[in-house]
This record gives structure tokens, C-alpha cells and sequence, in this order.
């Protein structure tokens, strides 16, 4: 019942686990009980103990993201004050902090930044906060217009899809990230009167604008080529054939047996489009100064490294842990909701 | 770098000038904390003086040897960016004013001794200039057999031509002195003679060559500092017979020390020694290493980190217009090895907080934000201690005249900005939550700057709006007269140790038009009689104390900027590298003093 290459899985620990898994799973039904698909993957997920520790992870980081004002409250220190400024001895003659290890101490847990003497911990919180979720409302942006658009040519076929398929191979055609780079400051300034500073919600709807329209793309033709074949099989021609309408045909047949590749590669592209928020941020067209932000503290971290390479060890732990994890959890789902695709 | 890159550097720079600054013999850059890091004010306060002026002995060479120098070897020069100018008539930038230094000679020019003292003296001149007509009439004489590098002797037709040639439209980028005193100010003297090329000379009532050894200038005021101008970049010699118009700002014709041999733009430019210069006719310049390689595109960082390495050709390089990259500053200061081959100095530049005085009217206001700036702050943001001073007033240390004790601010007691006092003024002039726009150009350093600056003015309960504006336009943005900004940082230099090329550029009110550098658009009667009055005296010493006095009275009573901090210099150079000194003329390393060692 195991299928060889299952075996070949990228997690080698959770491997041995699955061997013996599904086994299990063919002895245990004695009593006959129907279960959905989503309760077997569930099921199957359950075991990966890999998959497991990932979603605690991930889900901690989310957490500690959305509780930031709450945590910085208890903690004591908020990420838009310049500790440094009030108090000129925690910053040395060349704006590096004066204590050792990038000024950690009882009252800084993590330090404090160059420059300004911001408080690391704080700032992480709330840096997390702004990339995670403003990455989490692109990816569902993303996600909505790219399966809306494969299921609409891959359904109708003919012109449409011709149209659209051309339509996503020109912006496939587009170097995304310098065009990234490129089009915010002018997506910035359109918005914003000339005596006025640009409020950080323009930043924000402008990268989440950005971010949509250059990666819907792969998800789409991913959904088209997959509702091309589900599109002849029996039970679409039925429901035709019962009268229903092409928009009841894309939410009730496709669109339920859509929900694996779907889910499946959000949960790739979420981490891909935190790396790119971040990106935004680091080469300085996305968020900011003040606004806490986590691809700013690499860009800061990165000019000082040598001297302060403690700066740079929270934030960057941080998204390596945050990244394994959520790639090891995308692993794990895929696995769970298709144990038979090969990798 | 970011007085090179900015048009400060265009409009003011030049670093042909001055600063009178003693920063030599100083032991700088003390390592412990407590001291204070890089070059003291002090040091260069006790320098502040006029310019002397040198005799006819002092004009001839050859110049004094470096002690220990020795002949031969190619130095390397890691650059940011390629020279924005080769002909002399368009260079104002401390980058070609360097370079000039190389290649061309002028009437007069400066001699610095040990301590930074500077005596104007002649260079192609035989001394520096004698004035007759209260002022208003200069004569110089040439010396005997200074040829250019084909070999053709500089005769008195090369230097009329030199001046007239900056009558032509294609001279724009270059500083504009001497051509307003001789045909009228703005932009009068362009209308008043069109350039030499279409074959019509200045009238002699202006500018006359008796005979082939004399030049004679008619200014139509006095102008006593007339030396310290002929010795910009800007006014050496371009030879008549080879000038090539437009085309001469990519193969210029040498008559210093060096020639171009190869020139490749934006890529490098290498020097190689012009054998027509005659050392007994120069007295400031030196001839003693075989050439310069010139390499552009190196940033800060990576110039500093390849010089701190210290391999191969970086054992011969020195640094141009670049300076330490702060974040290296850690590094070299703590090390004495390296500490040796550095160059530190104070440069000539004050960097400001403009107030547009058409739109934040209330004096109150702006002596809020005066008060509530943290100068300290903001000026080690741009290169640590090493980097800048708090600025006491708007007049530079290195200006004659500058009056240490003059803090209407309150600099020296805090030097990050006195709060309290600030947000009292600002409840008098019931002026909370006034809506002020801040302009700041989007590169690290100011954008840190505005970061700091702004979060001290929202605590005294200003309402900030940020706005980014790109560098690259960030002078022609804030030159123009309706900016619709209210608050930007702007910085300016003198372009000689003397306050006539600092008060009349920033604070006179009849200068206001668009792209003039009276950013914060003072124009007040008193500041523009005193302007007026001033330039007319013909004593320095004089001219000093008043605009001393001048610098006060529109700090106490105006405040058009809020004085944020000084400038200094700190250079690295490789181990290899003799005669390292700064010049207080060019406010850099100076290349015509270096040797290697081997």
C-alpha cells in the first residue's frame, strides 16, 4: 500500500513514520466508518510529526506577531522610541550601542538598533507583525485572483483562455523584482499630495497591490491546466447536462476539487512573498523608517554586520526558524492532502 | 560623500578655498570614549583668519621638498564617481578642484605651511596681484618660460582668453565671481559680452593685456579678495591655441605637474607627469611620483575596506573626495597602526536647517525647532564623532570671524536639543499641531538625520510630514522659490576663508530667484544694507568682525536655520603612502605632497 515514492520524501525523519503509517491505517478499519477527504488528511497529518511542529511553529510566530502591542506592553519597551537618543550612554561615538553584544542587557532583551537605539525586542514583535500580515493579505490576494482566472480559462476554453493565457504569459514576462522596484515610488507618489507625508496604509496597499499583480500567475495556469482535465470528466458533464450554470458548475465541481492544489501552494507561496515584502523593504521602496519592519532590519543589519553582528542574529534566527518551518508544514500538508503524488 | 554628491558642492564647495583650519599637528581621534573623537573645533577656530597675502618672493619655486620623499611610483586613487568636469571654467566640485590641483595653474595659488596657514601667493603670476584704484584695478605680471604641456609658453593673450572663455553659454557649471565683477552681477555680465569664440574681446576698460606679460582687470567695485578668487579651479589657464570649446572638458591641456595620458569616462583616468613643468617656476606643487591611476564606481565602503586591507596597489592608494565609510570607523580607530595613515580635518561645510521664511512666519516657531534640534545626534549620524560637530551658529569655524561663544540655541549645553524649552515656545505661539513639511533627500544619512530631527519635533508637539525627495535633484528641488516646503537641511561651504562667499550666497535678499542658494529665503532690509555695506570694506580683518556681527543678528533676531553641525573629514591612505597631510585649501588629503616609500 505504500507507494515507493513516498519513501523518497524530502523529510527523512517523518519517512520511517509513514512507512509504517498507513499500514496501521489499513488494519485499524474493523468497524466500517465513511470519512471525507478532509478527515483523512487530517489524519494523515496528525502522524507527521514533522508537519505538527512546523504548524506549532508557524502558528507561534503568528501569534507572537498579532499579541506584538500586547507582549511590548508587558515587556515594557515599544519599537518607535529612540532609547538611544534619551539616554546618550547606550549609543557609543560611532552610534553603535555601547554595551557589548548589540547592547543587550536587562532592560533591552535583544539589544538595541544603531543610530537611533530602538529597542530590538519590541521592534522584532512589531517588524513581524507588519511583513507577516501584509504578506498573509497579498497571498490571499494572490491566491484569489490566480485561481479565479485559471478556473475562468481553463472552464470556458476558446478565446478566453487564449486571452488570459496570453495575458499571464506577459506578466510572467515581467523581471518581477526589479519591476517590484521600479514601480513602487510611483505607485507612492500618485496617491499622495505633494505636502504630505505618505501614510503607511498607501505603502501598504501599494505593496499588497504590487505583490498581486505580479504573482498570480504560476497559481493560475496551475488551476487552468488542472480544471482542463476536470472539466471532461462525468460528473461536470452531468451537472451541464442537469441545466446548471457555468458559475454553479466553478464553485460546486471545480472549485471543492481545486482545494488541494490550491491550499498546497498557498502555503508555498506565503513564505515566498514574505521573502519579497522583505525584499521590498531592503532595497527601500517598501516600508519605511519608522515603521517597524522586518526586511528594514536586514537592510540595517546588513551595513553593520561587522560591527554589530548581534543586530543581525534575532531578526535573521528568526526567519530562518520561521522559514523551515513553514516550508517543512507546506511539505507536510501536500503529503497529507496527496499522499501519492511523487515529489 | 554627500557633500560631493550634492549640488552644495556644486554652488559652494570648491575646494579651492579655504578653510583656515590648524588641524595638523593635533593628536585626533583619541580612542577612549570620554575625549572627544576627531578633530576639536578648537583647533580649528585658532586657525580661523584671513588669508595673507605673499609677496613676490614667496610666488616663485620650487616649492618646499616634503621631508623624506623620493621619486618614482604610480599612486592610486579609488574614486565614487567619474569627475563631473575636466575644463577648468566648469569645475566647482571638490572632486575636479582636487584634480585641478594636478593639472592646472592659475594667476595665483595657495601655500600652506606645516600648520595649515595659508598665504595666497602668485602661481603663474610672479606674485599675488597688485591692486590699485582702491581695489578696483588688478595687475598681474606673468612669470618667464611656464609652458603648457605641448611645449607653447603661456603668454598674457592665454590668460584674457581663459577669463573670456567663461563668457560662453557652454560655461555653466563653474562659479561665477570674477565674471560678475567684471561685467555687473546675475546674470548681467552673460549679456554684456558673449564669448571670445565668435572673435571679439572684452573691451580693455574691463580686461586689458598691455604687453605679453600683463593682465590687467577693471572690477567694477573694490574687490580685495580678488587673489583668493583668481585662485579657484575655476579661473586657470585654458591656452588659446588649444582650446577646443565644448570638447576641451574631455581632453583638457595640462600646465601642472601632470598630464592626462589615457582617459576612459566613467571608467578611469590616468596621470603621467607633463615634462614641460618647470618646478622652479611653481610654489606649491610637487612632482614626485610617476603618475595617478584613477579608478571610478569604488563606493565608500569598499574604498575604505580595500585601503584598511592594505594589498598590492592599495599599499599606494589615497582617497580623493572619499572618506571613511562610518561603519569602518570602529575599526581604524582602535587600531594605532592604521590610525598613522589616516587624514583628518575640519572641513569648510555647515550643514543647516532651512526654515522657508515664506511660510513659517512666526519667529517663535522657528526658534522652537532651533532649540529642539538634536544637532549632536544628527551630525554623528553622518559619520560618527569622526563626522561632525554640533553647530553652534550658521557661520563654519573655519570662516574668519566665526564667534565660538555665539549659542543662541543652546548647543553647548545640549547638544541633543533642549525639549522644555522649545515646547514653552512653541504653547506662547500657540503652535501646537502645526502642520510643517519636512524635505529630506533619500539617501541613508539623511534620511537617518530626518528620522532623529523629526522625532525631537513631534515631541514638542509639531505635526511633521515627511517628505522624500530624490537626491539626485535634491538642490534644484530646494532651490526653487516655491518649493512648498517649510523644513530642509541644506549645507554650504566658503569657497575662500572669507565671509563674503558665505553671507551673500545664503542670506541676501535680493539674491532670491530660482536656483539661488538662499534656500530659506531670507530677505531682510538690515541683513541686505550690512551685505551691501561689508563686501565694501577692503580690510579682512575688518570684514571679519562685521560679519561676525552680521552671523549674529541674523541667528538672535531672524533665525532663518536652525545651525545643525560641522563637518570634518577623515581619510585612509595605504601603508606605502608618504607626505600624507590635509589641506586646508582643498580640505582633503593633498595630492600634490605624496611620495611612496618604495
Amino acid at each position: 500500500m505504500t507507494s515507493p515514492i513516498e519513501i523518497e520524501g524530502a523529510e527523512t525523519s517523518s519517512a520511517l513514520d509513514k512507512d509504517s503509517a498507513p499500514q496501521a491505517d489499513a488494519k485499524e478499519p474493523k468497524k466500517l466508518e465513511g470519512r471525507s477527504p478532509g478527515q483523512l488528511m487530517w489524519r494523515r497529518f496528525k502522524r507527521d510529526k514533522t508537519g505538527v511542529i512546523s504548524a506549532f511553529i508557524v502558528l507561534f510566530f503568528f501569534l507572537i506577531s498579532a499579541l506584538a502591542p500586547v507582549i511590548a506592553k508587558v515587556y515594557g519597551k515599544d519599537p518607535y522610541t529612540f532609547y538611544g537618543q534619551d539616554d546618550p550612554t547606550l549609543l557609543n561615538e560611532f552610534n553603535l550601542p555601547a554595551g557589548p553584544n548589540g547592547g543587550i542587557s536587562p532592560e533591552h532583551w535583544f539589544g538595541i538598533d544603531p543610530n537611533y537605539g530602538r529597542d530590538v525586542f519590541s521592534y522584532l514583535l512589531y517588524g513581524m507583525r507588519t511583513s507577516l500580515y501584509t504578506a498573509l493579505l497579498a497571498t490571499i490576494g494572490i491566491v484569489i485572483v490566480g485561481v479565479l482566472i485559471g478556473l475562468l480559462s481553463g472552464y470556458f476554453g476558446g478565446k478566453i483562455d487564449y486571452w488570459l493565457g496570453r495575458l499571464t504569459d506577459f506578466m510572467l514576462a515581467l523581471p518581477s523584482q526589479l519591476f517590484m522596484v521600479a514601480v513602487m515610488p510611483v505607485v507612492v507618489t500618485v496617491f499622495v499630495a505633494p505636502d504630505e507625508e505618505t501614510p503607511v496604509y498607501i505603502r501598504f496597499l501599494a505593496i499588497l497591490g504590487v505583490m498581486w499583480l505580479l504573482t498570480w500567475m504560476s497559481l493560475s495556469r496551475l488551476v487552468r491546466a488542472v480544471t482542463l482535465s476536470l472539466r471532461e470528466r462525468e460528473f461536470v458533464e452531468a451537472a451541464k447536462v442537469a441545466g446548471a450554470s457555468p458559475w454553479r458548475i466553478i464553485r460546486k465541481e471545480l472549485l471543492p476539487n481545486l482545494i488541494t492544489p490550491i491550499i498546497v501552494q498557498g502555503t508555498y507561496l506565503l513564505p515566498s512573498t514574505i521573502l519579497s515584502v522583505a525584499f521590498l523593504s531592503f532595497v527601500g521602496v517598501g516600508y519605511q523608517d519608522p515603521t517597524p519592519d522586518w526586511g528594514l532590519m536586514f537592510a540595517t543589519g546588513a551595513n553593520i554586520y561587522e560591527q554589530d553582528p548581534t543586530y543581525m542574529f534575532f531578526p535573521g534566527v528568526a526567519m530562518v526558524v520561521f522559514f523551515v518551518a513553514f516550508n517543512l508544514l507546506g511539505d507536510s500538508v501536500r503529503d497529507a492532502f496527496d499522499p501519492k503524488t511523487g515529489r | 560623500m554627500s557633500i560631493l554628491r550634492t549640488r552644495t558642492a556644486q554652488a559652494t564647495v570648491v575646494a579651492v578655498t579655504a578653510g583656515a583650519l590648524a588641524l595638523t599637528g593635533c593628536s585626533s581621534g583619541s580612542k577612549s570614549s570620554d575625549k572627544p573623537a576627531g578633530k576639536s573645533q578648537k583647533d580649528a577656530l585658532a586657525q580661523a583668519k584671513p588669508v595673507v597675502m605673499g609677496t613676490a618672493q614667496q610666488s616663485v619655486g620650487p616649492a618646499k621638498e616634503v621631508p623624506g620623499s623620493r621619486k618614482g611610483g604610480t599612486v592610486q586613487v579609488y574614486q565614487e564617481t567619474d569627475f563631473s568636469h575636466l575644463d577648468p571654467g566648469q569645475i566647482y566640485v571638490s572632486d575636479g578642484g582636487l584634480l585641478s590641483k594636478l593639472l592646472y595653474r592659475g594667476l595665483t595659488t595657495y601655500v600652506e605651511d606645516d600648520k595649515g596657514n595659508q598665504t595666497v601667493v602668485g602661481d603663474l603670476a610672479t606674485d599675488a596681484g597688485k591692486s590699485s584704484d582702491g581695489g578696483k584695478t588688478w595687475t598681474y605680471t606673468l612669470k618667464d618660460g611656464v609652458k603648457d604641456q605641448n611645449g607653447n609658453v603661456i603668454t598674457s593673450g592665454d590668460i584674457r582668453h581663459s577669463f573670456e572663455r567663461l563668457y560662453a553659454s557652454f560655461e555653466t557649471d563653474g562659479p561665477t565671481y570674477v565674471q560678475q565683477w567684471l561685467s555687473g552681477e546675475g546674470t548681467k555680465y552673460r549679456k554684456a559680452y558673449a564669448g571670445p569664440f565668435k572673435g571679439k574681446h572684452l573691451p580693455d576698460s574691463v580686461l586689458s593685456t598691455p604687453d605679453d606679460k600683463t593682465v590687467v582687470f577693471h572690477f567694477q567695485k573694490p574687490h580685495s579678495d580678488a587673489p583668493q578668487a583668481f585662485a579657484m579651479a575655476a579661473y586657470s589657464v585654458v591656452p588659446e591655441k588649444t582650446d577646443t570649446k565644448e570638447k576641451y572638458d574631455q581632453a583638457p591641456v595640462a600646465t601642472g605637474p601632470y598630464k592626462i595620458s589615457e582617459y576612459k569616462s566613467g571608467k578611469n583616468l590616468k596621470l603621467v607627469r607633463n615634462p614641460n613643468w618647470d618646478p622652479k617656476t611653481d610654489p606649491m606643487r610637487h612632482q614626485y611620483v610617476d603618475g595617478f591611476n584613477i579608478d571610478y564606481n569604488q563606493d565608500k565602503a569598499t574604498q575604505t575596506k580595500t585601503i584598511l586591507a592594505d594589498r598590492a596597489e592599495a599599499k599606494n592608494a589615497i582617497m580623493f573626495t572619499g572618506q571613511v565609510d562610518a561603519t569602518q570607523l570602529q575599526k581604524i580607530t582602535t587600531d594605532k597602526a592604521v590610525m598613522k595613515r589616516t587624514v583628518q580635518g575640519y572641513a569648510p561645510y555647515v550643514w543647516q536647517l532651512n526654515f522657508n521664511m515664506d511660510r513659517v512666519k512666526d519667529k517663535r516657531v522657528r526658534d522652537a525647532i532651533a532649540l529642539a534640534i538634536p544637532a549632536n545626534a544628527a551630525g554623528h549620524a553622518d559619520g560618527g564623532a569622526y563626522g561632525g560637530d554640533p553647530a553652534t551658529s550658521l557661520m563654519s569655524p573655519t570662516t574668519p570671524g566665526y564667534d565660538k561663544k555665539l549659542d543662541p540655541f543652546n548647543r553647548a549645553k545640549k547638544p541633543n536639543g533642549d525639549i522644555a524649552a522649545a515646547k514653552k515656545l512653541i504653547d506662547e505661539a500657540g503652535a501646537k499641531g502645526k502642520k510643517l513639511v519636512y524635505a529630506y533627500a533619500n539617501t541613508p544619512v539623511r534620511t537617518t538625520q530626518a528620522n532623529l530631527i523629526i522625532n525631537n519635533l513631534k515631541k514638542i508637539g509639531l505635526d511633521i510630514q515627511k517628505k522624500e525627495i530624490d537626491a539626485a535633484t535634491w538642490y534644484e528641488q530646494m532651490g526653487k522659490v516655491k518649493n512648498g516646503l517649510d523644513l530642509y537641511m541644506t549645507g554650504w561651504g566658503q569657497d575662500w576663508a572669507d565671509g563674503n562667499t558665505v553671507f551673500p550666497p545664503s542670506f541676501d535678499g535680493q539674491q532670491i530667484q530660482d536656483g539661488a542658494s538662499n534656500y530659506s529665503h531670507t530677505n531682510d532690509k538690515h541683513v541686505n544694507d550690512e551685505i551691501a555695506r561689508i563686501q565694501a570694506i577692503t580690510d579682512a580683518a575688518e570684514r571679519a568682525k562685521e560679519y561676525g556681527k552680521l552671523s549674529e543678528y541674523i541667528s538672535t533676531k531672524i533665525n532663518p536655520a536652525a545651525p545643525i553641525y560641522y563637518t570634518k573629514v577623515f581619510q585612509i591612505a595605504g601603508s606605502n603612502v608618504g607626505g600624507l597631510r590635509y589641506s586646508t585649501v582643498t580640505s582633503y588629503t593633498d595630492p600634490t605632497a605624496v611620495y611612496l616609500k618604495k
